[in-house]
């Protein structure tokens, strides 16, 4: 069964496009991995010692949906635990006051009796975690740590923003060097 | 002691009377105004002489929902904007719950809880240990095996045991 797990991790490995699978890259790799379930990790891996730099985000916004509060704010608490541990930096948190609510108002009878009424709502709470100046492999490892622990009932957005050079067709003809701009780059969950 | 808005009529005219002979006592006057709850929802029939039992889930009326009453099924499909799987979610919570009532033979003590993370499935509750612990094993085994099958998603199943039906009694009408 562990043998399988470590077979089909090294052929998650070998799929990846970008790196070329050297020997001694797959042997850092067998020695490394603990879980077969961190495919994600040995990717970025992968990715910062092959060709491709690691990615630098400017921020990363996690935005929470949920129905309870209480359960929101002690998922919070776990998320700056986690952070605390991991070394990611936390610069922002912060939560509506008041939830999204929606009502129903409906007739309480099948037949007749407009007057008798009966209502039905549901309530979104909403909070969001900005964390500052993350790498990409940094940003998977802890998203994907945090999101295997999201309790049930909420969901989670993930909006990364990353600065990127502007592009040509964008540069003044005249201006030889170009000052940079920040650009959105979306990636929801 | 306010006396305006006090309509006059016979009624009033005696409560009056009876007041001015009786010590002073603000009770027959209110003041507040009128609770918009709905109490005729999650009503249970009183008996004569408080035969009938309730478990604590049923004790407390649907406007403590979110306050001192908990959900029986936990996923994100009711969100503001997480529609997409409601149908399906709905037809599957009314399948486990018809097959774990069908399956677990008067055991289930309390309602059966429904938790859903991520692709997997938590059905959680409490049974009473009517039933010897091996075939309590058994049905475990067989429940997930199957609601996994069928269900297309890893399903788990997290029962806590309780010696008999009497140790859920909260409250008795």
């Amino acid at each position: 069964m562990a043998v399988r797990m470590l077979l089909n991790v090294f052929k998650e490995v070998c799929k990846v496009p970008t790196c070329a699978p050297h020997a001694s890259n797959l042997l850092r790799v067998g020695r490394q991995m603990a879980c077969p379930l961190q495919s994600s990790r040995l990717y970025s891996y992968c990715q910062s010692t092959g060709s491709e730099p690691d990615k630098l985000y400017k921020t990363l916004e996690l935005e929470v949906k949920g129905h309870d509060r209480i359960v929101m704010r002690s998922y919070q608490q776990f998320v700056q635990m986690a952070a605390r541990e991991l070394d990611v930096k936390i610069s922002k948190i912060w939560e509506p006051p008041k939830a999204v609510i929606k009502r129903w108002t409906l007739l309480k009878s099948v037949h007749i009796y407009a007057k008798h009424k009966v209502q039905y709502e549901t309530r979104t709470h909403y909070q969001t975690i900005e964390i500052k100046h993350v790498t990409g492999s940094t940003a998977d490892t802890f998203l994907e740590y945090v999101q295997r622990n999201l309790p049930e009932g909420m969901t989670m957005k993930v909006t990364r923003h990353a600065i990127e050079t502007l592009p040509a067709h964008l540069i003044p003809p005249a201006a030889s060097s170009s000052p940079e701009s920040d650009v959105k780059g979306q990636a929801s969950t | 002691m306010a006396l305006s808005g006090f309509r006059m009529n016979l009624r009033n005219v005696v409560k009056v009377r009876n007041l001015l002979i009786l010590p002073l006592s603000p009770k027959w006057i209110s003041t507040t105004s009128v609770s918009q709850k709905n109490i005729r929802s999650g009503v249970y029939k009183t008996t004569n002489n408080r035969s009938r039992p309730l478990t604590y889930e049923q004790a407390q009326k649907p406007h403590l929902i979110g306050v001192t009453k908990a959900w029986n099924s936990w996923n994100a499909s009711n969100l503001d904007g997480e529609h997409k799987c409601l149908p399906e979610t709905i037809w599957e919570d009314v399948f486990i719950r018809k097959f774990m009532t069908g399956t677990w033979h008067n055991l289930f003590v309390s309602e059966i809880i429904i938790k859903r993370r991520q692709n997997l499935i938590v059905v959680a509750g409490l049974v009473s240990r009517s039933v010897a612990a091996r075939k309590m094993y058994f049905l475990l085994g067989y429940t997930e095996e199957l609601l996994s099958n069928l269900l297309k998603r890893p399903v788990k199943i997290e029962i806590q045991t309780v010696n008999s039906k009497k140790d859920v009694f909260f409250k008795w009408i």
